[in-house]
């Protein structure tokens, strides 16, 4: 038996922790999109440049600001990120880009 | 002790995740706190020589000199007021909550914050500023009531004394005289016997607050004995002493004291003396020399200044002052 693959938000989760406002869920799900955006494209470059330790420290902001949202497959891959920075594979970093953008999408696509 | 309205705490944020950032902002500023956010640790050290911070919340990872940084300079600096600093990180492990402990860290939170775990953790920190607020206040009421005199707002006698002492030592390593000024109120005791002691103690009061204003930044006046008032004139010498004391009388006499409905006319006699031409000055030695002065002024007439001369001057009619 396996769990289920969790939801790329877990909404009541992060509501909770930011104390049930909607609409500011709302506004720092917005700041999350222009975080993503800008790390991704960073996390590219530092790929590009073999720049494992960047790679490493924009999975580690990456796996913050995820986690404070309770955007548990986006951290799971952000994790991941940090660990390919870690231990400076950089073949495993570019799968996790890919996989990263994947989570990314599917998170857009559930919030519509 | 009454509470005081206090202004609200101001909580500094540094973390270079945005959205953390924001909602740590937004949730302390529900609290009524003042929240500013920096987004590293540069920002962060650079925000905290401000004194009104007295709360951090810092990230551990962040470019440009990390949390633990921030919190080992902090600590290194040891302001005069104390800041309570709550780490945030990622890292749970034993190793790294004692690694920020020991780094100055006052708690430590690991992320995603929860936020009512946070707004527990602020009090218990706002307690702890609180208790040292409090702890300066008194400190600062005890130095003052130890070292002040109550009636005059002067340094009390002991204190005078022992800038008197210090300045000495000074000037005899730096080679510069030190010089005294005595001062007492003419017929002071007539003042109290006819107006009422109270009267008496407005003359003081008066007077002191009148001298504290003229003298120069550096010097240091003390109420020495009853309706005796001392000033300890670093690095000047028996004539320029002389002058101020001078200007000091005349100015402080030009209007009289107000007590009730009654108007207290006052004169003062002053003596001036100075470590000047003095091989080894002791604190006695240049007090004595300064009574002597002072004592000079009154037997002159009162209402003037008088400086010791080691070899006074002799004037007709009056015996020299005896050398002390």
């Amino acid at each position: 038996m396996t769990d289920p693959p969790p939801l790329p938000i877990d909404r009541p989760e992060a509501l909770e922790r930011i104390g049930g406002d909607e609409a500011f869920l709302n506004e720092l799900l917005g700041l999350y999109d222009e975080e993503y955006a800008s790390k991704s494209a960073d996390l590219a470059a530092a790929i590009e440049a073999g720049d494992t330790d960047r790679i490493r420290s924009l999975g580690h902001g990456l796996k913050g600001s995820s986690a404070n949202l309770s955007l548990s497959r986006l951290r799971e891959a952000a994790w991941a990120m940090e660990k390919a920075g870690q231990e400076k594979d950089l073949e495993a970093a570019r799968t996790v880009l890919r996989r990263l953008e994947e989570e990314y999408r599917a998170l857009k696509a559930y919030l519509g | 002790m009454s509470p005081k309205p206090t202004a609200p705490l101001q909580v500094l944020i540094a973390d270079d995740d945005p959205v953390s950032a924001r909602l740590l902002t937004r949730s302390i500023e529900s609290w009524e706190l003042e929240a500013v956010a920096v987004r590293n640790g540069e920002e962060a050290w650079k925000a905290l020589q401000n004194p009104r911070f007295r709360l951090a919340l810092l990230d551990w990872e962040m470019p440009e000199a990390d949390g633990l940084e921030v919190c080992r300079r902090v600590r290194a600096a040891a302001g005069k007021r104390y800041t309570f600093i709550i780490l945030l990180t990622s890292r749970d492990k034993s190793e790294d909550i004692i690694a920020g402990l020991e780094a100055g860290a006052d708690d430590y939170m690991v992320k995603p914050v929860k936020i009512q775990e946070l707004k527990a953790r602020l009090q218990s920190g706002r307690r702890i500023i609180d208790l040292e607020d409090r702890l300066l206040r008194s400190q600062k009421r005890l130095f003052e009531l130890a070292t002040k005199d109550g009636l005059t707002k002067l340094w009390n006698r002991r204190t005078i004394l022992q800038f008197l002492e210090d300045e000495l030592s000074h000037g005899e390593r730096a080679g510069t005289a030190t010089s005294l000024i005595m001062i007492d109120v003419d017929n002071f005791k007539t003042i109290n016997d006819t107006c009422g002691h109270q009267a008496g103690d407005k003359v003081l009061a008066t007077l002191s607050s009148r001298l504290q204003k003229q003298v120069r930044p550096y010097d240091r006046i003390g109420r020495y004995g009853g309706d005796e008032i001392l000033i300890v004139l670093p690095n000047c010498g028996l004539s320029h002493a002389a002058g101020i004391a001078e200007r000091l009388r005349r100015d402080a006499i030009r209007k009289p004291a107000r007590f009730g409905g009654q108007t207290l006319g006052f004169t003062l006699s002053i003596g001036v003396s100075s470590t000047e031409d003095r091989a080894r000055p002791t604190a006695d030695k240049i007090i004595q020399a300064g009574d002597l002065a002072l004592y000079e002024a009154k037997r002159l007439g009162r209402d003037r200044v008088v400086r010791f001369e080691p070899e006074p001057a002799r004037r007709k009619g009056s015996p020299p002052c005896p050398r002390p």
